[in-house]
C-alpha cells in the first residue's frame, strides 16, 4: 500500500480517549420465548404468518410483510442448510487469527431468514453452500446465542 | 413546475491515510473555504446547513453540536443526519424545493485515522441479541455477501479483482487520491484472505478528508460565477437492518434508490442515457453488484463487460474514473459526497488529466457500509 510521507509524526500531540458506554438489552417478547425454548428444550422456534404463508426466523411478534401481529409459533426441523459462508481471518482489533473462523448463514426449509453462526467439527474443504448442518448446543444453557456452540455437518 | 436545484460550489481537502497535523474541524474549514470561493458566496448567503456524521466514528457523543463553527453556520438552521452523504444532499435538496431557502450547504468528513479499532464500531451496530454475541469482525458480512453475489450472478473472483486494478490505476490521474497504484488482478487474487472470498486488496483502505457542496435554486444559481450542475433526480433507500432477512446476493437498496432517481430524471434506459458513473466500491465486488442494481449492466453481465473494458475511462460507460474508494480511500459517510464531487468536476470540465470528453449526464451512488443495506443515488447534468 502506498502511504503518504509523514514527517516527525511523533512530535504531534494526540490525546487518547474512550467511551465507557455500557448497555443492557431486553430480548423482547419474541426473543424471550425463543431463547427460553432453546435453553429449556433445546429447540429452535419461529413465528408464522398464516396470511402471508411465511415463517420467520429469528421469530418476530409482527409480520414485516403484512404488518399483522403474529401468534402462531412453530418448532423448526433439527437440520438446516448453509446458504453462504466465509472464512474470517481477523479479530475485532484486526489481529490475524491463527486459525480462520468459519461463519455461515444457516437457513431452514420453508423459513424466511435464518441464523448466522460459526461452523465447527468440519474440515475447511468440506464447507460448501447447501451443506446440511445441525446445531450443537451447550450442555449448560442460560438462554442466549451462546447456547448454540456452532453448527456442524449433520449426522445420520 | 418546481424550480430546479443546482450544485454551485464544491470544496474539498485531499484524501490522505493520515492527517496528524490538523483536526477534523480544520479539514472541514479548508473544504468550506474552497466551496465558498468556488461558488462566489459568503457564508451569510447560506440559509440552511446539512451535515452527515455518526457519534461513534467521531469519538464524540451528541456530535451534531460540533458542526456549525467550521462551516460559518453558528446561529443558522443546521441539521445533522446519520446517513450517507447523498441522503444529506437529498435533505438539502428538499429544503430548497420547499421555497423556504435559496442556498444550502452539505458537509461530510472522515477522520478515520483517529478511530483506533473501526471494527468495534461496526460490531456494535450488529443486532445485540442475535448477531453481536458471536464477537466477529464484521467483515464476515462482506464475505457472506460476496460469495452469494458471485454464486447467484455468475460473476467471478477474477473479474472482481479487475475492479481493484481499474480503480487504483484511475486514481493515478487523481491528485486528491490517497491510494493510487498499479496493481494487477493477480496481485489482488494473491493478497491475504480477510473474509473469503474477500481479500486484503478488495477492501478500500480508510482515508481522512472533507467534502463540502453548496446547492442553490436555479434562479440564484444563474446569478453566480460557477457553472451550475443540476440535480435531475435523487433517491435514497433503506433495507431491513436484519442480516438474517436480507437477500445476500442483491443490492436492493441501490436498485430502488436508482429507480426513484431515474423516475425523477425521466431516464428510461440508464445504460444508454448515463454518460459515466461513480458507484460505491468500498469492497471491490460491491462495484459490480451496484452496477447491476443500477441497471448499468444486466444481472451477471457486469464482470464480463468490465473485462472487455466497458467501464474503463475510454470505454462506453466509465465507472469510478476518480479511482473510487479503492483509489481515493474510504471516507465513511463522506464517500458519497466524494463521488458527487467527481461527477460535478467532470460535468464542469474541471477533472484535469482524467477529464472525460463530452459528458452531459453523470450518476453517483453511495452505500453506507457494513452492516447497512442503505444508500442513495443522484443524477446530475450540466444542462
Ligand atoms: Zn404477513
Amino acid at each position: 500500500m502506498l502511504v503518504g510521507k509523514i514527517d516527525r509524526v511523533g512530535r504531534i500531540r494526540t490525546l487518547h480517549g474512550d467511551m465507557g458506554v455500557w448497555h443492557k438489552y431486553t430480548f423482547g417478547l419474541a426473543g424471550e420465548r425463543f431463547f427460553r425454548a432453546l435453553a429449556e428444550k433445546g429447540v429452535l422456534l419461529a413465528t408464522r404468518c398464516e396470511t402471508c404463508r411465511k415463517t420467520y426466523l429469528p421469530p418476530k411478534i409482527y409480520c414485516p410483510t403484512c404488518f399483522a401481529e403474529l401468534t402462531v409459533w412453530v418448532e423448526l426441523p433439527p437440520r438446516g442448510y448453509v446458504e453462504t459462508y466465509t472464512f474470517l481471518y481477523e479479530d475485532l482489533e484486526e489481529n490475524r487469527l491463527t486459525e480462520p473462523v468459519a461463519v455461515a448463514f444457516v437457513t431452514f426449509p420453508g423459513v424466511e431468514g435464518g441464523i448466522i453462526h460459526r461452523l465447527g467439527e468440519v474440515r475447511p474443504e468440506e464447507v460448501c453452500s447447501g451443506l446440511e448442518v445441525e446445531a450443537v448446543l451447550a450442555a449448560e444453557r442460560s438462554g442466549g446465542l451462546q447456547d448454540i456452540l456452532y453448527f456442524r455437518p449433520s449426522r445420520e | 413546475m418546481r424550480e430546479r436545484v443546482a450544485i454551485v460550489g464544491v470544496g474539498y481537502t485531499s484524501f490522505r491515510p493520515l492527517s496528524p497535523e490538523v483536526s477534523f474541524r480544520e479539514m472541514v474549514f479548508e473544504a468550506a473555504c474552497r466551496a465558498y470561493a468556488d461558488a462566489g458566496l459568503e457564508p451569510d448567503r447560506v440559509g440552511t446547513f446539512v451535515a452527515v456524521s455518526e457519534d461513534y466514528l467521531e469519538g464524540t457523543s451528541i456530535f451534531d453540536e460540533y458542526v456549525p463553527d467550521q462551516l460559518g453556520a453558528v446561529l443558522k438552521p443546521v441539521q445533522t443526519i446519520c446517513q450517507d452523504g447523498i441522503t444529506a444532499i437529498a435533505s438539502a435538496y428538499l429544503q430548497l424545493a420547499t421555497g423556504l431557502f435559496e442556498v444550502a450547504l452539505v458537509e461530510g468528513h472522515a477522520k478515520a485515522s483517529n478511530v483506533l479499532y473501526p471494527a468495534h464500531i461496526e460490531a456494535f451496530a450488529m443486532d445485540p441479541v442475535f448477531v453481536r454475541p458471536l464477537g466477529l469482525n464484521p467483515r464476515f458480512v462482506a464475505g457472506l455477501e460476496m460469495r452469494s453475489f458471485l454464486a447467484q450472478t455468475g460473476n467471478t473472483e477474477e473479474q472482481v479483482a479487475l475492479v481493484v486494478a481499474k480503480n487504483k490505476a484511475n486514481a493515478l490521474k487523481n491528485p486528491l487520491a490517497a491510494y493510487p497504484a498499479l496493481v494487477t488482478a493477480e496481485d489482488v487474487l494473491a493478497s491475504r484472505p480477510v473474509a473469503t472470498p474477500v481479500k486484503e486488496l478488495d477492501i478500500a483502505p480508510f482515508a481522512d478528508g472533507a467534502v463540502v457542496l453548496i446547492l442553490a435554486r436555479e434562479s440564484v444559481a444563474r446569478t453566480l460565477k460557477s457553472q451550475p450542475v443540476y440535480i435531475r433526480g435523487i433517491g435514497w433507500m433503506q433495507d431491513t437492518p436484519n442480516l438474517d432477512q436480507r437477500d445476500w446476493s442483491q443490492a436492493s437498496y441501490a436498485e430502488l434508490a436508482g429507480r426513484m432517481a431515474y423516475r425523477q430524471a425521466g431516464i428510461r434506459d440508464p445504460k444508454e442515457e448515463i454518460c459515466f458513473a461513480e458507484v460505491d466500491d468500498t469492497f471491490s465486488y460491491k462495484e459490480l453488484q451496484h452496477i447491476e442494481a443500477l441497471g448499468l449492466a444486466r444481472c451477471g453481465e457486469a464482470g464480463v463487460l468490465l473485462s472487455e473494458g466497458y467501464f474503463l475511462p475510454d470505454g462506453p460507460l466509465p465507472v469510478n474514473v476518480s479511482g473510487g474508494s479503492l483509489g481515493n480511500g474510504y471516507l465513511y459517510d463522506a464517500s458519497g459526497l466524494r463521488s458527487v464531487l467527481e461527477v460535478v468536476l467532470q460535468l464542469r470540465g474541471q477533472a484535469g488529466e482524467r477529464q472525460l470528453p463530452d459528458v452531459r449526464v453523470g450518476l453517483a451512488q453511495s452505500w453506507r457500509g457494513i452492516p447497512t443495506a442503505s444508500g442513495g443515488v443522484i443524477i446530475l447534468s450540466n444542462e
